[in-house]
């Protein structure tokens, strides 16, 4: 995209994101239930899955209609079509600011609960899984954009770190969505925590992330939707501002600490640094 | 492999200036109109005047993002403005909330998860198979944990 009538140029792109989104709107919010509760499927997740689909690195056939132009053409897009819906999310936080305001200790404290990537994955990556040094880049955070240029500027993206944080990274745009949306209708409809709680969880500073998880989190508890929105913006907007200092200082610290006393001192056969 | 193929490395890309930011946020608030007139009992009139008003506060938030010294991403500064033209003792608070309230925040994701699609490279495909199983469950394990832990965290001291 290096100029404006380059944008022109990328049509397709656009056109294919209209057609997608219109099927997806249309089939609407669809729920299945299990036995401990109920998993939503959002438009938006059928959205992504489409989108895969018409991708021509993912089905073949797809390259008679789109190629490596359209597909680096959407890179810089995903963050631009967030932005409406940002904008819109700031539009939900405003009027409930006396509420954030009340509920301003747990909001701030939650943040520390991010480091149950650690608590969580650590553990299980280092000691089932065998992993090596990557397990470091892989659980010191959820993988987001800002995570990655902590990685790339400590270890190098080609370090075994480096693959780490790639690999949830990857994992974590294929199927963060999903996982999100599981996540907040099975816990919403459990009653283990409260819905305000399950709503600032939500912010882990990922736009669409946070989008799938509060958008199966309202259709749970429809009534509760303008708190819902605004804790879970609220957060995430916290988590932009604090996560990435929160990794630098605490959260990296941690796993290279934990690593030292639970890890493999070898390096690991499918990463080796030299 | 070039530069441009690490997926994440955005900054190597050339990124939209101003001016074709505007354009494609235009193009964006297009489809989410269109999206917002599926999905929801909203004319294309109220939903066009809402997407109007997103519009605006999104590009304030890019004007701020390139022109404010001390660097936050866009994203921070357009949820920003948003707060801030809505905030109860802002002048004309009412009239913006009445204008958005035609826009279904879910419908507006849409359209930004069909890109996420799209623009999954062929090296990302390669790091998810080459990576497998393992990386997989740590992912998983990654993304739950952060989430039942601000839950855990949250529900202690609300």
């Amino acid at each position: 995209m290096n100029s404006t009538r380059d944008i022109l140029l990328d049509w397709r792109l656009h056109v294919s994101v209209l057609v997608i989104t219109i099927i997806a709107e249309a089939i609407g919010i669809r729920k299945v239930e299990i036995g401990i509760g109920a998993i939503l499927f959002l438009p938006l997740l059928y959205a992504f899955v489409l989108g895969l689909a018409v991708n021509p690195n993912v089905v073949k056939a797809a390259r008679a209609w789109m190629g490596q132009r359209e597909v680096r053409a959407a890179s810089p897009m995903i963050v631009i079509a967030i932005m409406p819906f940002i904008a819109k999310f700031g539009t939900i936080i405003g009027p409930s600011m006396e509420q954030i305001v009340a509920a301003g200790p747990a909001l701030i404290l939650q943040e520390l609960g991010n480091l149950g990537t650690v608590i969580l994955a650590f553990p299980v990556a280092v000691l089932v899984l065998g992993l090596g040094r990557e397990a470091i880049g892989a659980t010191f955070s959820v993988a987001r954009e800002p995570n990655i240029a902590i990685i790339a500027d400590k270890y190098g993206l080609k370090s075994p770190e480096g693959a780490g944080v790639m690999g949830v990274y990857v994992i974590g745009t294929l199927f963060g969505t999903f996982i999100f949306a599981i996540l907040a209708s099975l816990l919403s409809t459990s009653g283990l925590f409260s819905v305000e709680a399950l709503a600032m969880a939500c912010g882990v500073g990922s736009g669409s992330m946070m989008a799938a998880c509060t958008g199966a989190l309202v259709h749970s508890v429809p009534e509760m939707e303008e708190q819902i929105l605004a804790l879970a913006g609220a957060s995430n907007v916290l988590t932009y501002a604090t996560g990435l200092y929160m990794c630098i200082f605490v959260a990296l610290p941690l796993t290279e600490k934990l690593y030292a006393i639970f890890g493999r001192k070898a390096a690991t056969p499918t990463a080796t640094r030299e | 492999m070039s530069a441009t193929d690490i997926p994440v490395d955005h900054e190597a890309d050339p990124k939209p200036n101003i001016a074709q930011h505007a354009i494609l946020l235009l193009a964006v608030c297009v489809i989410g109109l269109i999206g917002n007139t599926v999905a929801t009992e909203n004319t294309l009139l109220e939903g066009a005047a809402g997407l109007a008003v997103l519009y605006v506060i999104s590009m304030i938030g890019l004007v701020l993002t390139n022109y404010v010294p001390f660097k936050l991403p866009s994203v921070a500064w357009i949820s920003l403005v948003g707060i801030i033209a809505t905030l109860p003792w802002t002048p004309g608070s009412p009239w913006v909330l009445d204008k958005v309230s035609h826009v279904n925040f879910l419908t507006l994701a849409t359209p930004c998860l069909a890109y996420a699609g799209i623009a999954i490279t062929g090296r990302e495909i390669e790091i998810a198979k080459h990576s497998g199983w393992k990386i997989f469950i740590v992912a998983v394990l990654v993304m739950t944990g952060t989430y039942l832990g601000s839950a855990i965290v949250a529900d202690l001291f609300l």
